[in-house]
């Protein structure tokens, strides 16, 4: 039975005045550029290089609690610089949230794509994958499958892409079918469009928004999710270092040297804070159906 | 009732089914299970003989639908580690974990649902706003942050609570708050946005110009009807009762479920892994169940629905 097509808006109501932008989504733009800086610049700004010992300044305080400018940040139990592994762990996480965000979109969307072009067989089996991901917290999912294949960078960028992919497909399996109903797309195909030009040129371009702004709440998620892998020891594995992994080797120093670990917890903190301010801030103003 | 009953039952199973299956592929896809338990220098012939003894000999069918049978008599495997049976040590951790996430999860419910009540109540107001930053902050705080913040003030600076281990209920008193703090937030959240929905409702509004008191408008209008996206939420915090503290287990020491599994996952106790994830997509299909039950009893629609559908 088709779906019963949406009501087209005929006339485009008139736009309303943009309200300006909130100060605080300001600065999460402003934090958040700042982080792609740091992480783009890793090797020119780093003061040293994220292995580096410093064996004659170990566990040296940052400079406002009495230490030198040596260390601005202070250093670990192994004279490592906290700033320099500070400014290598934003590079890491920031990559592999990422790659994470891009590969969840591109299969998940594919995915929802393909569930309702074929419809049949293969939307049930979609679905049911949806209602698999649904049964399991994906921490616990990620960490059985670590256990199963043990540990590398490509399967850890992978397996946090796989985080959220059911949204996307939700999203673009009911947004083409509800696209297929409202004329543009069945007109196309009329003119003998390919299925890859109707849902790459015509659908995909119609649905983007939504999809961006899912993005941008996936992304502050994908952090978190690697940043507690890596504090597990479970994900980003030495000599790599991400946020999560500093914070859990700062753990062990938490009486005598909590700068190792406030540092790149404060980051993660006003990360994934900036990155939610500016993908609440997307959704009100691009998507006000998605709540 | 009882086909919606019958479809949800037979979903829940299916999804079941599909973890174990699940389970089955990735532990065949991660090598070959005769070479990883007798170790990479063991004969081949002895290799050979564990694989017919234990039926890996088998066409893959044949060994997916006994690996299901095992699965379904109880059966999952030893541990590795100390060879005693998986699911011995499985169960014999649930009591720690629920030990924290039980008070965590009253936390979660005596203080969200409120706080995001009165918020949506008293839309805009100071009380408001303090509702959603702590919402906010909640969200974007991980709980191993929130945990080693709260052991760096209350342990190490102030000495008043323990950093770690399970002696006594004061050594509970922070990963519990550690945990509730987190999910009342998310829940607060999630309630005023539900209730702020409900109370724009033209319902609302007909309630209250008939001359229905107010307070009667909130209990008996708006409250039910916000009832349904709280509930989804909380069946996922009752689902994830039994493996949700893997991280605050981690940062306090804690001997639960989580603990275990991070260790597990560790040393690649294959037996130990799976039969968490069987136990934890169990509990989570049973909790969306009780969900789906639940939602019949709030919204007298979605009861009939399928009936309406089928004449």
């Amino acid at each position: 039975m088709p779906e019963a097509p949406l009501p087209v808006i005929a006339a485009a109501p008139p736009k309303p005045r943009r309200a300006p932008m909130p100060p605080l989504v300001i600065a999460g733009f402003v934090w958040l550029v700042l982080m792609l800086c740091v992480a783009l610049l890793a090797d020119v700004i780093s003061p040293y290089a994220y292995t580096a010992l410093d064996l004659r300044n170990r566990l040296s305080p940052p400079v406002f609690l009495g230490g030198t400018w040596l260390h601005p940040l202070g250093t670990d139990e192994l004279g490592r610089d906290v700033l320099a592994r500070l400014i290598y762990s934003i590079r890491t996480s920031l990559l592999i949230a990422f790659g994470a965000t891009i590969i969840g979109a591109l299969v998940g969307t594919s995915l929802g794509f393909l569930a309702a072009h074929f419809r049949g067989l293969v939307e049930q089996a979609v679905l049911a994958l949806v209602d698999f991901s649904a049964s399991l917290p994906f921490l616990i999912l990620a960490l059985a499958v670590l256990a199963f294949f043990g540990n590398s960078m490509v399967l850890l960028v992978c397996l946090l892409g796989l985080h959220a992919w059911e949204r996307y497909a939700r999203i673009a399996r009911g947004l083409a079918l509800s696209a297929g109903s409202q004329g543009y797309a069945a007109a196309v195909r009329q003119l003998g469009a390919t299925p890859w030009r109707i849902y790459g040129r015509h659908v995909l371009p119609n649905i983007a928004s939504t999809l961006i702004v899912s993005m941008t709440l996936a992304f502050p998620e994908i952090i978190l999710l690697e940043s507690g892998l890596s504090f597990l020891g479970l994900g980003v594995q030495p000599p790599e270092t991400s946020l999560g992994s500093m914070v859990g080797y700062g753990r062990e120093y938490l009486t005598r040297a909590p700068w190792i670990l406030l540092a790149p917890a404060a980051t993660i903190v006003l990360t994934t804070f900036a990155v939610s301010l500016i993908g609440d801030w997307l959704r009100d103003r691009l998507d006000p159906t998605l709540r | 009732m009882l086909r919606f009953l019958g479809t949800r039952l037979l979903r829940a199973g299916l999804t079941i089914a599909m973890v174990v299956t699940f389970a089955f592929i990735v532990l065949r896809l991660s090598g070959d299970p005769a070479q990883i338990i007798m170790g990479a220098d063991a004969p081949p012939e002895a290799v050979e003989a564990f694989r017919i003894a234990w039926g890996l000999d088998l066409p893959i069918w044949r060994q997916y639908f006994s690996y299901f049978g095992a699965i379904l008599s109880g059966d999952l495997g030893r541990s590795m580690r100390d060879g005693r049976d998986a699911i011995v040590l499985v169960v014999e951790r649930i009591p720690a974990t629920l030990a924290l996430t039980l008070p965590a999860l009253a936390i979660k419910i005596g203080l969200g649902i409120p706080a995001g009540i009165y918020a949506a109540l008293h839309r805009n107001s100071w009380a408001d706003r303090l509702v959603m930053a702590v919402a906010v902050a909640g969200f974007t705080v991980p709980s191993f942050v929130l945990g080693l913040l709260l052991v760096l003030v209350f342990a190490v600076q102030l000495g008043w609570l323990p950093s770690g281990g399970q002696e006594s209920w004061r050594h509970a008193i922070l990963p519990v708050i550690t945990l509730g703090l987190g999910g009342a937030a998310v829940l607060a959240r999630f309630t005023r946005s539900a209730m702020l929905e409900v109370l724009g409702q033209p319902y609302i509004r007909t309630a209250s110009a008939k001359g229905v008191p107010w307070r009667r408008v909130v209990t008996n209008h708006a409250l039910p009807n916000a009832a349904i996206p709280t509930v989804t939420i909380i069946g996922f915090m009752v689902g994830s009762l039994i493996a949700g503290a893997v991280v605050v287990e981690s940062v306090f020491s804690w001997p639960g479920v989580g603990r275990l599994l991070v260790v597990a996952v560790a040393n690649r106790d294959l037996a130990v892994v799976q039969c968490i994830l069987l136990l934890v997509a169990a509990t989570m299909v049973c909790a969306n169940l009780i969900v789906d039950l639940l939602y019949g009893l709030l919204d007298p629609r979605l009861r009939s629905a399928p009936r309406a559908a089928g004449h």
